[in-house]
């Protein structure tokens, strides 16, 4: 077979939708070549709660997972800190299929907290100067950002000046 | 109407006998991002990497781009998606780690490709299914055949490096409540290796919280139960209260319990927890009940004091963590007005995974407490507070 043919290809789209009840809904969907699956969960603002979770797996050769019994431990979760943890837990991690489901419902929620902060960002100014002030001032509100990434690790211009224990 | 989408393309290629080539694109409402990397097939690997920002939030955000080059060398094992998120998604950038992650993820399903066309030529009818299976009970002659040529191919790679960075942490500081009086334990820390996460050993934590003048401090692990042994060796060498707890995640987040022996593994209904620590006469903290996001908070997302004192969890725990060290004023300040709007006791707890923020937030009680049933006993009273312990001290020490 030629070298230019593709040996895998992997299409993932993970998406968030608002709802008219104050009620967000994240989809994951994957098409590769073994899998076509989608999860689907539904949060609640404001505390991000999930309420519902709705899954379906196909694979070449991994046996589907009983996803109705797995997925019935999700409502009552909170999207949040520490939710990896907790998702792993509750989906499970033992077999191939499980560590996929439970990767899907993490880019769900991940993508209701990117929706969020996607609101926050919007509100960046334009210049580069006062975008620098911007997210210099989202470190001061919120500590923890402070050395997350590279972008707000020391010797960077957005975190000039402040020192976190301070 | 979508709020937010996020597209991700990988594709996998054959470069050269030995070598998968890997092209792959995120790109989502706030970042757009690409990463083109090699990886070895005899020896799973990556061998090079590069990437690049086609759109990004913040003006620093170029700064991740190097970090890529740490990856060189990483083996695609069962750990990968770990290290990649403690390493690249910590220092350089957690969406240039979360398209990595995929990258490895199609770079072992690829080689599984490349193997099954392997084996073909040895089994020309060999079905994919098939070579799964006898690929995954290792009793294929076609698997024998290709372990063969691969040795043959005499592949000079090293065996990849396994780097486990250990996690990091920061303190935060925040005006605690008044009084010097009583006897004050740190009641949420975390050792090493009993906690993986924690980068300091228990003498360490101990040997902190006496210098500071801390009275006592609790060992509340993740999910792991110290023998009374352990502690009464601690005890010993050290002269100083150490009692025992535990970090516990449920379903609903994070308890602290006290009085449970019981060692629980995996993720457990909180229901089920509550039930277990009232079985054993002990007590039940919600820890960092509103540990939140990165750039928006509680109120940014229009919760109150009132809803969030809804939330099922409550009515499960006997007190809240008022004061943890590892979230902000504004999140300690909404769990304590919670606290007190449900009618709770509030608690105090370094979560200390640092010897020096050991004690940073602790509770004062007002009796002395040198045992484990002294402190459940202290606890039920209700008669105690979240104090600001090495603020407080340092307030005290320059003289305010």
């Amino acid at each position: 077979m030629p070298d230019n043919i593709l040996k895998f290809s992997l299409n993932r789209c993970t998406s968030v939708e608002r709802l008219a009840d104050n009620t967000l809904r994240s989809v994951c969907r994957l098409q590769d070549t073994f899998t076509s699956a989608f999860v689907e969960l539904t949060a609640r603002l404001p505390d991000l709660e999930v309420l519902e979770a709705r899954a379906r797996f196909h694979h070449e050769w991994l046996k589907p997972p009983d996803l109705e019994e797995i997925l019935s431990k999700l409502p009552g979760m909170r999207i949040g800190p520490g939710m990896l943890k907790i998702i792993k837990g509750l989906v499970g991690e033992d077999q191939e299929a499980l560590r996929q489901v439970a990767y899907m419902v993490e880019e769900c929620c991940h993508a209701v907290i990117i929706s969020l902060t996607k609101d926050i960002l919007t509100q960046a100014p334009d210049s580069e100067e006062e975008k620098l002030e911007f997210f210099s001032s989202m470190v001061r509100e919120n500590i923890r950002l402070y050395n997350r990434c590279a972008a707000f690790a020391p010797g960077s211009r957005l975190v000039e000046g402040i020192e976190p224990d301070k | 109407m979508l709020t937010f989408a996020r597209n991700k393309l990988v594709s996998v290629a054959v470069k050269d006998r030995d070598t998968l080539s890997i092209q792959a694109v995120l790109d989502d409402d706030l970042y757009g991002l690409q990463i083109d990397l090699c990886v070895g097939l005899s020896n799973p690997e990556i061998l090079t990497i590069a990437g690049k920002w086609n759109r990004r939030t913040t003006p620093e955000c170029y700064k991740a781009i190097p970090f890529l080059q740490e990856m060189r060398g990483e083996r695609l094992d069962a750990k990968i998606a770990e290290r990649i998120h403690k390493s690249l998604g910590r220092k350089g950038c957690r969406h240039f780690a979360n398209l990595l992650i995929e990258c490895c993820h199609a770079a072992t399903q690829a080689a599984r490709v490349v193997r099954w066309e392997e084996a073909k030529k040895a089994v020309a009818d060999l079905s994919f299914e098939n070579f799964i299976k006898q690929e995954a009970s290792g009793e294929s002659p076609a698997r024998a055949q290709i372990l063969s040529e691969t040795a043959a191919r005499g592949s000079a790679s090293s065996p990849g490096r396994v780097k486990t960075p250990r996690g990091e942490a920061t303190g935060s500081g925040q005006a605690g409540l008044e009084g010097e009086e009583g006897f004050v334990i740190d009641l949420h820390t975390h050792s090493f290796p009993a906690s993986s996460c924690s980068s300091a050993s228990v003498d360490e934590l101990i040997e902190e919280a006496k210098r500071i003048g801390l009275n006592g401090i609790c060992l509340t692990d993740h999910n792991h139960v110290w023998s009374c042994e352990q502690v009464e060796d601690l005890r010993q060498k050290h002269d100083f209260t150490i009692l025992r707890g535990n970090e516990i995640t449920t379903n609903q987040g994070d308890m602290l319990v006290f009085g449970l022996d019981k060692d629980i593994r995996g993720i457990i209904t909180i229901e089920e927890l509550r039930e277990e620590v009232a079985r054993a006469g002990g007590f039940m903290i919600a820890a960092h009940p509103f540990r939140g996001f990165l750039t928006f908070s509680t109120v940014q997302l229009g919760l109150t004091v009132e809803t969030a004192a809804q939330r099922p969890l409550f009515q499960q725990v006997n007190a809240v963590e008022a004061l943890n060290g590892k979230v902000t004023e504004k999140e300690n300040g909404f769990a304590s007005s919670v606290a007190r709007a449900l009618g709770l006791p509030a608690t105090g707890g370094s979560d200390a995974h640092l010897a020096a923020e050991v004690g940073a937030y602790a509770t004062r009680f007002s009796v002395e407490i040198r045992t484990e049933a002294e402190l459940i006993e202290a606890l039920k009273s209700g008669e105690y507070a979240p104090v600001a312990f090495r603020s407080q001290k340092a307030a005290k020490a320059a003289g305010h």
